[in-house]
């Protein structure tokens, strides 16, 4: 054993050197390694503090797209549903003025066939006045003065409602 | 006969770069200070490491910000959170947090050790074999006191299995583990400073200057990542025996 120590050099270095590291162990115990640990801990919870943040992000961002989406399509189905009204209320509406249109056209019609109708009566009226005066000037002129204003008067009457039930 | 006086002339030519490069005057014997004999420069050397990581780590942890973090706390968080995801692998989270800043120092004075030997006229602690073996024995201490308090009686069953008969070979296997963690680091970090002292040895001067550097750059550069492996490892190994004794077996 002693022969090994001498070979080795042994001696109380050995000791003496256990005994540093231990000095040195407990001061880093004492003064270095908290910092260390509590550091590392608290990088520790602030990346989990902030991955945990970015989750929540996340999620409160899922749920407004979400909302987004939905009132986005509520506002389509009332601008599908306001299109719907507003063309049937312009159909309505186009169906009205035709019909306006031809209750207007046929109330024209009416009316000038009501306008046609009376000047025909008029016409006729008139046509058989100046017959009249025509075929007693003529018949004045033919007879002379062999018959009386009166016979004449109704001899012409009935030649008249005669022709006036032809038809013109 | 030759060969042996090779290896002598070898051992004075290290020993005349050692001299010259002790500009510090440090004794080459153990000195007695009170408590038995200790190897002076390890020792002042572990103090300067230790004074080191205090001033590093109190810089790195005073006023830490939360969002933007300056380079100092983010090496150190960064390292913290490498070796955190290696404890909370290989032990359970529970027992891993409790094992955290033990863990942590191991690294971070290893670590701190093995590279303050790559500045000329410096020392690793590692590079002294009463470092790595305390270091060693402290984790086997340890690994036996937590399989005892996590296991409890259960903890002894271990050396029985699978049979009575094994007991030996888990003995060895158990008593080399601080064997091979002491001197694995011991090795590779007294073999790194070794060199450098060759390389800056053997190359003249003249032929250093004209490129000869090239070797001892190429070598330092090597060493960095040594350093840095070394103390991985023991690290590594000193959670991998923890997890061993700790986990329940069913």
């Amino acid at each position: 054993m002693d022969a090994i120590v001498q070979v080795l050099n042994l001696n109380s270095t050995l000791v003496a050197q256990v005994f540093n590291f231990i000095m040195l162990l407990i001061f880093l115990r004492v003064v270095v390694y908290p910092h260390i640990v509590r550091m590392l801990e608290n990088r520790q919870e602030f990346i989990a503090n902030n991955v945990a943040a970015a989750e929540e992000d996340r999620k409160q961002a899922e749920t407004l797209r979400q909302q987004y989406l939905d009132e986005l399509q509520m506002a389509k189905n009332e601008a599908q549903s306001i299109i719907q009204k507003a063309g049937k209320a312009a159909e309505e509406q186009a169906h009205e003025i035709i019909e306006a249109a031809k209750a207007e056209s046929n109330r024209i019609k009416e009316s000038a066939l009501q306008d046609i109708n009376r000047e025909k009566e008029k016409a006729v009226a008139e046509l058989r006045d100046q017959v009249a005066t025509l075929s007693i000037l003529v018949a004045s002129k033919v007879v002379n003065e062999k018959m009386s204003v009166d016979i004449q008067r109704g001899m012409i009457d009935e030649f008249i409602k005669e022709a006036g039930d032809l038809p013109c | 006969m030759s060969e042996a006086a090779g290896h002598e002339a070898s051992k004075d030519m290290l020993a005349l770069v050692h001299e010259n490069l002790n500009v510090w005057g440090f004794p080459h014997e153990a000195v007695n200070l009170g408590f038995g004999a200790v190897n002076l420069k390890t020792l002042i050397m572990t103090w300067i490491v230790m004074a080191l990581i205090i001033i590093f780590t109190v810089a790195a942890t005073r006023n830490m910000q939360l969002k933007r973090p300056g380079k100092l706390q983010l090496m150190v968080e960064e390292m913290f959170q490498f070796l955190r995801g290696l404890a909370y692998e290989n032990l359970d989270p529970k027992k891993g947090a409790s094992l955290m800043c033990l863990i942590f120092s191991i690294f971070i004075f290893l670590l701190f050790s093995n590279l303050w030997g790559l500045i000329p006229t410096m020392m690793s602690p590692t590079a002294d074999v009463n470092t790595t073996l305390g270091m060693a024995l402290f984790v086997f201490i340890l690994v036996q006191v937590l399989g005892l308090y996590y296991r409890k009686g259960g903890y002894f069953k271990h050396f029985f299995e699978p049979f009575v008969f094994f007991l030996p070979i888990t003995l060895i296997e158990e008593l080399s583990k601080p064997l091979t963690l002491a001197f694995r680091l011991y090795g590779n970090i007294y073999a790194g400073e070794v060199l450098i002292a060759v390389l800056l040895g053997l190359i003249p001067l003249t032929a250093t200057i004209f490129g000869g550097f090239l070797a001892s750059v190429i070598w330092l550069s090597f060493s960095i990542f040594v350093s840095c492996i070394q103390a991985f490892i023991f690290t590594m190994l000193t959670i991998a025996y923890i997890s061993q004794v700790t986990a329940e077996h069913h």
